[in-house]
């Protein structure tokens, strides 16, 4: 064994000598724990130093490092022994107007992330700011004010409305529960609201499975509208319903937030509706954000493997156009014991020695465009 | 706005309210419905001479012709015409894509095909389904005929018959018994001859549905979970499609024969997966497997119904592909049923475009994708947002597809269309057509046009 390589196995290595190991140096003898452990520390300083940092003003909504991990197994005395990293240190802003679009194959915490914004799940740890305010901590009590601000749009229509209760009363319910406006002009208020949403007026009295899948969403959508909300997280609204049906409620979506001034976080795996309606875009893998940035910058020049992956396994409309496709190989890894190092080093068509050993950095490459990724770091050219 | 006058019951009858009936009149519409489903058990059970389900092709390099299909489903509401006079070719080695929007009669359609629509609701009504299979040839008895090994001369080889001590058997005379030696494929599985027969398959008695299905025309369901046992492991079902369909086959080539298919179908390790449970595995695997069992009975013709619908993007990419490079492998077709274009432009040479049970346009995919004549696939077309698109609003078809009970006698796209002429509350328009290949069926393309 060379000195050099004995330097490397010591976890006394300054973070100086570190960036020095090429990416494709040898790693044959890398003591991985070790690396672990310091990746950890490092990342629990900068959480702790980030913490103090006061909340951005323009920002609605921002997230910092949010973390959310559900405990598979436990010890007698009820401490956990494993867990399964569904959101793994998250970070990003939304402005008020603006959709934020979250993009990622299925078990890769995208639902479970915009569940844990509006706090439907308690936050492992991390800061959510609101207007300013960090509702991380929020009591449900201290919550319940500030659900008239933001609102959520699941995905399967079927499910999410009750079967007993008349279009009426499943709208009018959240408008008497958080006194919207006097119970005297409830009736009108609710009428108003179903005819921004593209419902008739007789459907008042009507029961959700009288509906087709799209007249359902629209009522879903009425349903989360009617306090009025600032921030609305769309859990893949459009991914149950037909091509057809699914342009409608797009543009509905869309009507609405320029009418209303709607913050949206729109969650969907489909990345074409997400270009069509989304400011800014994020590309998550394994509870991980691996790109973030505004939708021009990610669609014209993706930077992190995945992302290019992802859009060129769309299929594209046009059978004179075959593109180049990157297949990825295998599946997505179990979130319960994700890869060491890069967490798609995996599947990755450009990884390198380093990408198996050492997680890579979430940094900021251009303006707003954020990557984590080791091969990106070595190729990228301003 | 007065709203006492909207609640009012009675009032305000609208045209979608017209679905709700009388308790009378469910029963009127069950008593007859039940009649006619009786009359249709009774013709689709009675025996047949084979001279009347055994024909031939309009046109031979077709393996499948589907003409004026009619499956209907009864239910106490009324009759639901899922399938309504719906006709197209499979020519050999091509893939041939469905596309349409939920309820459509795509479905419907593939399941006639396979005659698994669930009786006695569940009919054709109507039509043909002519069918090229290319099996086993037969003797008088039923036996498959098998294909025995020559030598040089063209003379067949002949083995000596050996009993369970490994002695040669003798006959009376003292001499040596002797067997053919029959061929033998790369899984140690016979061979026997194969012959062309074409079947209607609205008509075959369904014993002789049990031999086609399966095994000349394999199914790829959109679930990959629920359509596999999850009781026993992948290997026991694999097994079964070989055991049940090669005569002549045991444990240990069917096991052969089982681990070649789940290579070919790009599952690394196939020892392990064999011997795995469905619940072990992931979506995108599960979804091979499912392939590897329909190719296992060498099948000429592939229904793949949805088969990247449960799937995720990067998996679907992996599955198109190996669909793409199975296809230049077998011998055979594939029909593909889906809702995505951009699926169906990926893969498909033809495209049939569906609406309400009927055909409303069909051609090669070129045609469809660069020249669409019917404004229902132009908005469909439209309303799906690209990769490259950048528009502000999407188009979009406005309204629902019609209730499928009490279709009208118009164009059933008449409601929704945004070219409508005067034309269109006449009859339903007829097929036209444009080129050798592409029709369309829209009055905006008639003679005088």
């Amino acid at each position: 064994m060379s000195i050099e390589q004995d330097k490397i196995n010591t976890a006394e290595t300054s973070p100086e000598e570190e960036k020095k190991i090429a990416s494709d140096g040898d790693f044959s003898n890398f003591d991985d724990e070790a690396e672990f452990l310091k990746e950890e520390k490092a990342r629990e300083e900068k959480i702790e130093a980030d913490k103090l940092l006061p909340p951005d003003e323009d920002a609605i909504l921002e997230v910092r490092h949010l973390k959310k991990y559900f405990t598979l197994k436990k010890t007698l005395l009820g401490k956990p022994l494993s867990s399964l990293k569904a959101v793994d240190d998250v970070s990003f802003k939304v402005k008020k107007g603006e959709t934020l679009g979250i993009v990622g194959e299925s078990g890769c915490g995208k639902t479970t992330m915009g569940r844990t914004i509006l706090k439907l799940y308690q936050p492992t740890s991390g800061q959510i700011f609101f207007k300013g305010k960090d509702i991380a901590d929020y009591k449900p009590k201290e919550m319940r004010a500030l659900r008239k601000q933001m609102q959520i749009v699941f995905q399967d229509p079927y499910s999410s409305l009750p079967p007993r209760s008349t279009v009426g009363d499943l709208l009018s319910e959240p408008v008497k529960v958080h006194k919207v406006v006097p119970p005297s002009e409830v009736k009108d208020y609710v009428l108003d609201l179903m005819e921004q949403c593209g419902l008739r007026d007789y459907y008042y009295e009507r029961y959700p499975h009288e509906f087709s899948g799209g007249q359902r969403q629209r009522i879903c959508i009425a349903r989360a509208l009617s306090v009025n909300p600032e921030l609305v997280v769309c859990d893949e609204p459009v991914s149950a319903l037909d091509v057809s049906i699914q342009a409608q409620i797009i543009n509905l979506l869309k009507r609405l937030q320029k009418e209303r001034q709607l913050t949206y976080i729109f969650i969907s795996h489909d990345l074409s509706v997400v270009k069509f309606i989304s400011d800014k875009i994020g590309i998550m893998y394994l509870g991980s954000m691996m790109e973030f940035g505004n939708k021009k910058e990610i669609f014209d020049n993706p930077l992190h493997p995945y992302t290019k992956a992802l859009f060129s396994a769309v299929p594209n409309p046009d059978p004179t156009e075959k593109a180049e496709r990157i297949i990825l190989k295998g599946d997505i890894p179990s979130p319960a014991n994700p890869p060491k190092g890069c967490k798609f080093h995996t599947r990755c068509n450009c990884a390198m020695e380093i990408c198996k050993h050492i997680a890579p950095e979430y940094k900021e490459y251009e303006e707003g465009h954020f990557v984590a990724c080791h091969y990106c770091e070595k190729n990228y050219k301003k | 706005m007065d709203i006492k006058k909207i609640f009012k019951k009675g009032e305000n009858k609208t045209k979608s309210d017209k679905h709700y009936l009388s308790g009378k009149e469910v029963r009127e519409i069950a008593k007859a419905n039940s009649k006619e489903m009786r009359r249709l058990e009774k013709e689709k059970n009675r025996k047949r001479p084979e001279s009347e389900y055994v024909t031939s092709m309009r046109d031979d390099g077709n393996i499948l012709e589907i003409e004026d299909l009619h499956s209907y489903f009864f239910t106490d509401q009324g009759v639901v015409k899922a399938v309504n006079g719906v006709s197209f070719d499979i020519p050999l080695n091509s893939t041939v894509g469905v596309v349409g929007e939920s309820g459509c009669g795509k479905s419907v359609t593939s399941m006639s095909v396979m005659r698994l629509l669930q009786g006695p609701t569940g009919q054709i009504v109507n039509g043909a389904i002519r069918f090229k299979a290319n099996d086993f040839k037969r003797d008088k008895n039923g036996e498959p005929i098998p294909v025995y090994e020559k030598d040089e001369n063209g003379d067949i080889i002949y083995d000596k018959v050996l009993d369970k001590d490994g002695n040669v058997k003798t006959d009376k005379d003292g001499k040596p018994l002797l067997k053919p030696r029959q061929k033998k494929d790369s899984a140690g599985l016979g061979v026997y001859e194969k012959e062309e027969k074409v079947f209607d398959i609205a008509k075959t008695p369904i014993h002789e549905m049990y031999r086609i299905r399966g095994r000349q025309m394999a199914m790829v369901f959109q679930e990959p979970m629920t359509s596999l046992n999850p009781v026993f492991t992948i290997g026991n079902q694999l097994d079964e499609v070989t055991l049940l369909h090669i005569p002549g086959a045991d444990k240990a080539s069917a096991k052969a024969r089982s681990l070649q298919m789940l290579e070919m179908v790009g599952i690394a390790m196939p020892d392990r997966v064999y011997a795995s449970y469905p619940h072990e595995l992931s979506g995108g695997m599960r979804q091979r497997v499912m392939i590897a069992m329909a190719l296992a009975g060498e099948p000429r013709l592939i229904i793949a119904d949805e088969p990247t619908t449960a799937l995720d993007v990067t998996i679907q990419a992996q599955i198109l592909e190996l669909f793409n490079d199975l296809k230049t492998r077998i011998n055979g077709s594939i029909l593909l049923i889906t809702h995505d274009l951009g699926v169906i432009a990926e893969m498909a040479d033809y495209v049939v475009v569906m609406y309400a049970g009927r055909i409303i346009e069909k051609g090669t995919a070129m045609e469809i994708f660069h020249n669409p004549l019917h404004p229902y696939t132009q908005g469909l077309q439209k309303s799906k947002p690209t990769m490259k698109s950048s528009e502000n609003e999407l188009f979009n078809i406005p309204g629902n597809v019609p209730n499928p009970i009490n279709m009208p006698d118009n164009c059933y796209f008449k409601e929704r269309c945004s070219k409508c002429v005067k034309k269109c509350s006449g009859d339903y328009p007829e097929m036209i057509q444009v080129s050798p290949t592409h029709f369309v069926a829209c009055h905006l393309y008639g003679k005088e046009n």
